[in-house]
């Protein structure tokens, strides 16, 4: 129930429904995930294998593929391959990286390659159906075992003012990490820093982008201990 | 020892000067281990007896170990230790073994080890006293046969051959290759050098012995010949060779695999199939279902995911094991994220010990999933226990109720830290925390 909290408005959703391919290589899994989320999505399609996402994500232009870490086929490399496969498209449809694996290398190299978030497999359909609407509306979508992630990754000292901005967590951005890793919403992230939902939504936009584009040494060596390279 | 002396089968021991061959014969007849090689000397005099005799014992009597190993499913019995004992460090004996020349039923011949470290201390005096031995043994003969003047020319090649073969044979050795792995690469030259000068050995007495001459002219041109030829052969070989190592190297690759999945199905049967039988028989009872999936997910996932590099019970560790034991008494679900970690003290014994009572309380009265995060640095420890539950004043809590005010609140102040209990409509949160300012005063 914690793993991933939205803002729990409707205030967050956009109006129109939203379109999305589930990839992921067990069929029963993708038909319980099917009846679980809401009505409001549309499941355009269904890809079992990376080359079948690829094809079905090239062919459905969806908004948001909620993908498996952990996938048959291609050369191996799951869902991080699927990723990169649609590269084209990673303007206007987001990945969300779904996993049974808390493991550190599955759930960084997914975000790594461009996914918008992650979510664990246990979380309740209402939950995933949250994050699918904050990804399709630009947001990032950060459970506590990821932010721990981040928190492990560039540490949890403050940014200087001389440091590359992307190499470290601002002082917020730290606080607002810390505070999802404690399990707090977004709305109660919001709440705890006297900031509006949509300052914390940015914050986490900003650390995703960090995550994905620093090469900091010391997250070069943090993932190369845990084999992420 | 009155009617009949039971006696040690024959095998090869590992307190060897050449093959082990005599102190094998005299652990298995009960003589003086100088005794026997003496006579052996002695015996290879008569014609040759004793090597030819020497040859058949190395060529049929197996090492001990071999021995242990050809009868390991044998019950064991107290007489294998007693016949490999000097190497018992590196091998495990159990098994009784069983010599090619038939085997006495196994007794009591426990005879006092060998002087293994003297042997040990001059290994390479070994070889020397061999190769000296093997000298000895070819002068003698020519002075004997020198007056007659007959097979001059092929016994000292005769003698190259035997001692040349000698040498690189016992390069062969299981035990002494086994010796061989764990030893430094400096010992494995020392062994391919001897490799070499055996093979030279019978290389130059082979050659000697055909080209029945002494001229040094016609042996330097039969030498070239042969060495050529043994290029070439070696040539045509190679990838022969090349191929048969590469398949033994894929067929134990393939072993090694074969053995770890071996290893995950019976983690699997023994761990998941259990469970999802136990599931299905309880499948009525939803509570029951929910924890031991739960209790089966983590075992899994600290079975695949656990971190071999890292020190384990450290704080971290002892808080997830905190967590998943609130799991298992009251079927919520903990989450535990770890950011750093910490050696334990006494404090963070305590520590544990609050967060593990906090957990407790939240998961009872908050009744979903509680959120536990830990942040561990150098300068402090900090636990964040946070649940969903109606919350509740702590003011409100009666005082003869000691979990909040004693084992939170009170613990963590005796040991230097601090406790914040913070309730809302929304959830409770415990807030632990513990400077690192006491481990620091215990270090200096």
């Amino acid at each position: 129930m914690s793993t991933i909290q939205g803002t729990g408005g409707a205030a967050a959703r956009p109006a129109k429904s939203v379109r999305v391919v589930i990839v992921d290589d067990h069929a029963i899994f993708r038909s319980g995930l099917k009846a679980d989320l809401d009505a409001s999505i549309h499941v355009v399609g269904e890809a079992a294998t990376v080359e079948q996402a690829i094809a079905v994500i090239a062919e459905q232009r969806p908004d948001v593929v909620l993908l498996d870490v952990h996938l048959p086929g291609g050369l191996g490399g799951g869902g991080r391959e699927v990723i990169a496969g649609s590269a084209p498209l990673l303007s206007a449809t987001r990945f969300l990286a779904l996993s049974v694996s808390d493991a550190a290398e599955d759930v960084v190299a997914v975000i790594r390659a461009g996914a918008r978030g992650y979510v664990t497999k246990t979380v309740s359909g209402a939950e995933i159906t949250d994050a699918v609407f904050r990804v399709a509306g630009g947001d990032a979508v950060f459970s506590p075992r990821l932010a721990g992630f981040v928190l492990d990754a560039f540490g949890t000292a403050p940014a200087d003012i001389a440091d590359d901005e992307l190499d470290k967590l601002s002082a917020r951005e730290l606080e607002v990490m810390r505070l999802i890793a404690r399990g707090y919403s977004y709305k109660e992230v919001a709440k705890e820093l006297f900031i509006s939902i949509k300052t914390v939504e940015t914050h986490v936009s900003a650390v995703l982008r960090k995550l994905q584009l620093s090469s900091r040494h010391e997250l070069t060596k943090w993932a190369a201990e845990r084999r992420l390279l | 020892m009155t009617t009949l002396p039971a006696r040690p089968p024959l095998a090869r021991s590992s307190d060897r000067v050449i093959a082990g061959v005599c102190s094998g014969l005299a652990l298995h007849l009960g003589w003086p281990v100088k005794t026997v090689r003496w006579g052996m000397v002695l015996a290879s005099f008569a014609g040759g007896a004793g090597l030819v005799f020497y040859a058949w014992l190395w060529i049929m009597v197996p090492t001990a170990d071999e021995a242990a190993r050809r009868n390991t499913r044998r019950p064991a019995s107290p007489i294998a230790p007693a016949v490999s004992r000097p190497a018992a460090a590196t091998t495990d004996d159990d098994g009784s073994p069983t010599g090619a020349a038939g085997s006495g039923p196994a007794g009591t011949g426990a005879t006092p080890g060998a002087p293994w470290f003297r042997v040990r201390g001059m290994r390479y005096g070994k070889e020397i006293l061999l190769g000296c031995g093997l000298l000895l043994v070819a002068g003698i003969m020519i002075a004997q046969l020198l007056g007659v003047d007959v097979s001059l020319g092929t016994l000292i090649p005769a003698a190259a051959v035997l001692g040349g073969a000698s040498i690189a044979w016992m390069q062969l050795d299981e035990t002494r290759r086994a010796g061989l792995v764990d030893k430094t690469k400096a010992d494995q030259a020392g062994g391919w050098g001897r490799l070499a000068a055996g093979l030279a050995l019978v290389v130059a007495g082979v050659l000697v012995m055909v080209s029945g001459s002494g001229s040094w002219e016609q042996t330097w041109l039969a030498l070239l010949a042969s060495v050529a030829v043994l290029g070439g052969v070696v040539l045509v070989l190679l990838p022969w060779a090349l191929k048969f190592w590469r398949d033994l190297e894929a067929e134990r690759a393939g072993r090694i695999r074969e053995t770890e999945r071996a290893e995950i199905a019976a983690h699997l049967h023994d761990s998941v199939l259990q469970t999802l039988a136990l599931i299905q028989r309880r499948a009525g009872n939803e509570h029951d279902v929910v924890r031991l999936a739960r209790a089966q997910e983590r075992e899994l996932r600290g079975w695949l995911f656990q971190d071999h590099g890292r020190e384990s019970g450290q704080l971290s560790d002892r808080i997830k094991a905190a967590a998943a034991e609130v799991e298992d008494l009251l079927g919520n679900a903990v989450e535990v994220v770890t950011v750093g970690d910490a050696a334990m003290t006494e404090a963070h014994e305590a520590l544990v010990q609050a967060s593990r009572e906090a957990m407790l309380n939240a998961s009872r009265h908050g009744g979903g999933t509680v959120s536990v995060y830990l942040e561990a640095s150098d300068g402090q420890a900090e636990i964040f226990i946070k649940d969903r539950g109606p919350g509740f004043e702590l003011g409100n809590v009666p005082s003869d109720r000691l979990g909040v005010r004693e084992s939170i609140i009170g613990r963590m102040k005796r040991h230097g830290g601090s406790a914040a209990i913070l309730s809302t409509d929304d959830g409770t949160e415990v807030r632990l925390r513990l400077p690192a300012a006491e481990n620091a005063e215990g270090k200096p």
